[in-house]
C-alpha cells in the first residue's frame, strides 16, 4: 500500500457560470492540505489568447483552495497575462473549482 | 469601387482539412500575402468540431461517431461543438486592424453576425444576434460562431444550419441538460432549427452560397471575387493537417 497517495482526491465539476459557459473542471487535489495538485478546465466558454488556459492551470497548482485565495491568484494571472475571458470569469472559475472539494 | 475581398468555396472537406485550412488562411493573411478572405464549406465525412477548451471525451460520443461514420476534430476557436452536416459552414480571415473591425471582440462578433443576418434576409428569414455567440431565428438557434485573435488577425467561423438531424446530432453529441437550465427550455432538441425548417423546401448549398455572399458584401461594403487557395496555403493546409488537426495528440490534449 502507498501511503503517500492516501489524501489525494480527484474530483470534477460541472457549473453554469451566470450569463456565461459551462464550465467542466477536473480536479486533482490534496485533501488534507486542501490544494491544488493539478486542474483541468474545460468548457465551451472563449479566452483569448486560447493558450493562456494552461497557463492559469499550471499557475494554480498547489494553490489552497479558499475562495478568496483563488480569485485573487487567479485575478493575478489574468492581469499579468493580458487574459480576456468571453463567458467565464475569475469568480465563475473559483465557484466551480470549490464544487469540487467533496 | 468598392473593395476586393476573396471568396473561397471549399466543398466536401474533411473536418482535419477545413481546420486547416482556415488556419493557414490566417497565417498568410496575417503576412499580408493575400487579401480578407471569406470561405463557404461544407464537411466530408459529416464531423463534430470542438471548442478550443473543451474535452473530447465529454462531449462526443466516440462510439457513436465510428458507428455513424462521423469524423471529430478540435478547433483553434473556443466556444461549444457543433455537429456539422447539412449546413454551410463560414470563415472569415481579417486583421485587426482593419477599420471595419471592432477592436472589441464581443462588438466584432456582433459585426461578423450582421453579415449572416443580412445573408439570411436574402433568403427572406428574419434573424438576430444573441451574445455571445449565437444568430437565432424564431427563437431557435440557425448559428452558432466562434472567434480568434491571433498574429494580429481575426478568424471567425460559423455555422448555418440548411437542414437539421436531431436525433442523430444529439447521439453523436453530449449534451448536458444543466447547458439550458436556465434557458427554461425543456428539451434539448427545441433549441435548433434550419433553414429548411423555416422556409419549408429544400435548398442547395449554393443557394446558400449566394445569399451569404451578399449578406457579407452589404455589411462590409465590399466585393468578393471568386479565388484559390494560393500554392503556399495548400503546401500550409497540408503541414497544420498532418502535424495538428488530425492528430490524436491535438484532438484528445484536453
Amino acid at each position: 500500500m502507498n501511503f503517500l497517495f492516501l489524501d489525494k482526491m480527484n474530483s470534477k465539476s460541472i457549473y453554469k457560470v451566470p450569463d456565461g459557459k459551462l464550465l467542466k473542471i477536473f480536479l486533482e487535489y490534496n485533501e488534507k492540505n486542501k490544494s491544488i495538485d493539478s486542474i483541468r478546465i474545460t468548457g465551451d466558454f472563449f479566452a483569448y489568447p486560447e493558450e493562456a488556459i494552461e497557463i492559469i492551470e499550471k499557475q494554480l497548482v498547489d494553490n489552497k483552495i479558499d475562495r478568496n485565495n483563488l480569485t485573487k491568484k487567479i485575478n493575478s494571472i489574468i492581469k499579468e497575462n493580458n487574459i480576456e475571458f468571453i463567458g467565464l470569469n475569475s469568480e465563475g472559475l473559483t465557484q466551480g473549482i470549490m464544487m469540487c472539494l467533496k | 469601387m468598392s473593395e476586393q475581398w476573396r471568396l473561397l468555396k471549399t466543398e466536401d472537406n474533411t473536418a482535419f482539412t477545413n481546420m486547416a485550412i482556415d488556419k493557414a488562411v490566417l497565417v498568410s493573411h496575417s503576412e499580408i500575402k493575400v487579401p480578407p478572405t471569406v470561405r463557404f464549406y461544407t464537411w466530408k465525412p459529416s464531423a463534430i468540431s470542438i471548442g478550443y477548451f473543451q474535452s473530447l471525451k465529454e462531449e462526443v460520443d466516440l462510439e457513436m461517431c465510428r458507428k455513424h461514420g462521423v469524423d471529430y476534430v478540435r478547433r483553434i476557436t473556443g466556444g461549444g461543438a457543433v455537429f456539422h452536416e447539412h449546413e454551410l459552414t463560414y470563415s472569415i480571415v481579417i486583421s485587426e486592424d482593419y477599420p471595419q473591425i471592432p477592436k472589441n471582440i464581443m462588438d466584432s462578433y456582433g459585426r461578423i453576425c450582421g453579415a449572416i443576418i443580412k445573408g439570411l434576409k436574402e433568403l427572406n428569414i428574419d434573424s438576430k444576434y444573441v451574445p455571445i455567440n449565437d444568430i437565432i431565428a424564431g427563437n431557435r438557434k440557425i448559428s452558432g460562431n466562434a472567434q480568434t485573435r491571433k498574429l494580429g488577425t481575426v478568424l471567425q467561423h460559423g455555422t448555418i444550419i440548411m437542414d437539421v438531424d436531431v436525433e442523430k446530432m444529439f447521439s453523436v453529441l453530449k449534451v448536458p441538460n444543466e447547458k439550458i437550465k436556465d434557458k427554461l427550455i425543456s428539451d434539448v432538441k427545441q433549441r435548433v432549427t434550419s433553414i429548411r425548417r423555416i422556409l419549408d423546401k429544400n435548398i442547395s448549398f449554393n443557394d446558400v452560397a449566394v445569399a451569404m455572399k451578399k449578406g457579407f458584401e452589404k455589411e462590409f461594403n465590399v466585393e468578393l471575387v471568386d479565388g484559390e487557395l494560393t500554392e503556399e496555403e495548400i503546401n500550409l493546409t497540408e503541414k497544420f493537417e498532418r502535424e495538428c488537426f488530425a492528430s490524436e495528440n491535438w484532438n484528445f490534449k484536453r
